[in-house]
């Protein structure tokens, strides 16, 4: 009976076999810049992890790559995806930050300098390892073979005269402490990395504070964009990612504060309700289970006094 | 044999499995805490208690459980808490007294996807078994501190910061303890946690007993609730004998 069991189990597990492979088809969004769309729904075993948006930039002297992906396997299909579209060779990859679905397809792209911000370096040093080590429980077999590396350049926030193009590089700090956004001045395509999410809950494991985040908030709303790109979600022509990321922050940050003011304890404040019009954000319920887990001790401190003798 | 064949017999294979009082999450270390920390006492697993946590832990190393035996009324003696396949199993026993309510907030690590359980021993002689699940990375209980890794730490030792708060005809007490819960299961560091601590009104009369385990979490954060709104205080000490007091 026991090998029957087994047998029936072993077949169970066949369809787990059949080749993952990422579908990357390069979008152009202006010229000479193209996005590869990730979905907007959480990492799992039937997408590989592609929830996020990356891109690159055709220039002159050759391509800029803005974040490699959840993968080396991801890496290497955007690798093909690039040289589908134009002969250039790769020439450098800049990450947004140091979160694993933006940053663990860095092995396809060790040819070329990989470039980021001090402070992401050194938070991908201290957690990489264990963000990957989540990522293959989390999504599984697509993740084989994927390992950190770090950066090879530190980027200062300025402009980067790079193949005949400026790109404008801004060091802000919402999401994760060390998040670098890329105005392209040309076109006028701005990468936000993760300091915007549009149509996805935002995640927060190594924000500093809610407000940090909404000041750099109006940082990149000041730029002069004329598309951008959030680092999950459709791209926008206007500002409403600006606005439905500052009402949800704004939301957040006032339900925790209620939340710790009136004393509720954390699975009362997860299971707060999520107002109406944040129904079209996928994952909110997720997030903010999240959210409590990485912010509320913060709010809590603040609603509670000495009281030791 | 056909797959279909070898469907049948695991659905008839499955109620002998499935025998006695069937552990609603079938945690294969059910028998085992039955034993040991029920005394093999009757139980019965009883929906009133309400254990709630996340449904999969975004810090493996603070993980809020809320357990709620208010159903149970005035008939509760005590609680046992704890996490099946932990390294340290054991959370809390809890003996909330006549002015306290049966419901404790509190902070653990857990060392993988685990069920959590509430034993809660009424005046009949019977436990009330409530349960909930967890999801979890895991490698919460052999992490390395986070307090130790805090520059002063120690001038901070037992540190309370609380609050209390209305709850209609009861109230809240929040609190907050600075300490390391250190657990034993790091290298070179020895077991050092609050294993005691006393709810204790104006006149010093105990009116709950919580005995606590080092799967709670640093930094230990708990929520109570009393009838009325009574001075309190809470006493605490350590298993290495160091006593903390704070008034709520």
């Amino acid at each position: 009976m026991r090998l029957l069991l087994l047998m029936f189990a072993f077949c169970l597990t066949l369809p787990a076999h059949a080749e993952l492979r990422y579908t990357l088809q390069p979008r152009q969004i202006a010229d000479d810049v193209w996005l590869l769309e990730g979905s907007t729904d959480n990492f799992d075993k039937a997408n590989g992890g592609n929830i996020v948006n990356t891109g690159f930039i055709v220039t002159a002297a050759g391509v800029v790559v803005i974040d490699s992906g959840p993968s080396r396997r991801y890496g290497e299909a955007m690798r093909a995806a690039i040289a589908s579209v134009t002969d250039r060779p790769v020439i450098k990859l800049l990450l947004t930050h140091h979160h694993p679905d933006h940053v663990l397809g860095n092995q396809a792209f060790a040819d070329v300098p990989i470039a980021a911000l001090a402070g992401t370096t050194e938070l991908l040093r201290e957690q990489g390892n264990a963000m990957a080590e989540n990522m293959y429980r989390l999504v599984g077999d697509w993740m084989r073979g994927t390992e950190v590396v770090l950066p090879s350049e530190t980027l200062a926030p300025g402009t980067l005269e790079i193949g005949g193009r400026s790109l404008r590089l801004l060091a802000l700090r919402g999401h994760t402490g060390a998040d670098l956004a890329i105005l392209d001045e040309r076109s006028g395509v701005l990468f936000a990395g993760d300091i915007l999410f549009y149509q996805r809950a935002l995640t927060t494991p190594n924000s500093p504070g809610l407000d940090v985040w909404l000041e750099d908030l109006d940082t990149l709303e000041a730029l002069p964009w004329k598309r951008l790109v959030a680092g999950h979600g459709p791209v926008a022509d206007d500002a409403a990612p600006f606005v439905q990321m500052r009402d949800y922050l704004g939301w957040l940050d006032g339900l925790l504060r209620d939340a710790a003011s009136g004393g509720a304890d954390m699975n009362e404040v997860i299971q707060s309700p999520i107002p109406e019009r944040f129904a079209g954000i996928s994952l909110t319920r997720y997030e903010l289970i999240r959210s409590v887990s990485h912010l509320y001790p913060r709010y809590e401190a603040m609603a509670l006094q000495r009281v030791d003798e | 044999m056909s797959v279909r064949v070898l469907l049948l017999l695991m659905v008839f294979h499955a109620p002998s499995a499935l025998a006695a009082e069937a552990d609603p999450l079938q945690s294969v270390m059910w028998e085992y805490h039955h034993k040991g920390l029920l005394n093999s006492e009757p139980y019965v697993f009883d929906e009133r208690v309400k254990v709630q946590v996340p449904p999969f832990a975004e810090d493996s190393r603070q993980v809020p459980v809320h357990i709620d035996a208010r159903a149970l009324g005035d008939e509760v003696v005590r609680i046992e808490a704890w996490a099946d396949p932990n390294p340290i199993p054991r959370i809390f026993t809890f003996t909330p007294g006549e002015q306290v309510v049966p419901l404790v907030a509190i902070r653990i690590r857990v060392e993988q996807a685990t069920p959590i359980r509430a034993a809660v021993l009424t005046r009949d002689g019977v436990w009330h078994i409530g349960s909930a699940k967890v999801d979890a990375a895991g490698g919460g209980c052999t992490a390395p501190s986070v307090v130790r890794a805090q520059p002063g730490w120690e001038d901070r030792l037992g540190e309370v910061i609380g609050g209390r708060f209305a709850r209609g005809d009861f109230s809240r007490l929040r609190l907050q303890v600075s300490h390391p819960m250190d657990n034993g299961l790091v290298g070179g560091i020895p077991e050092f946690f609050l294993n005691q601590a006393e709810l204790r009104d104006a006149d010093g009369q105990v009116l709950a007993e919580l005995e606590l385990y080092p799967a709670v979490a640093e930094n230990p954060s708990l929520s109570l609730e009393v009838k009325g709104a009574q001075d309190t205080r809470l006493w605490l000490r350590d298993n290495n004998g160091n006593e903390f007091e704070a008034a709520l």
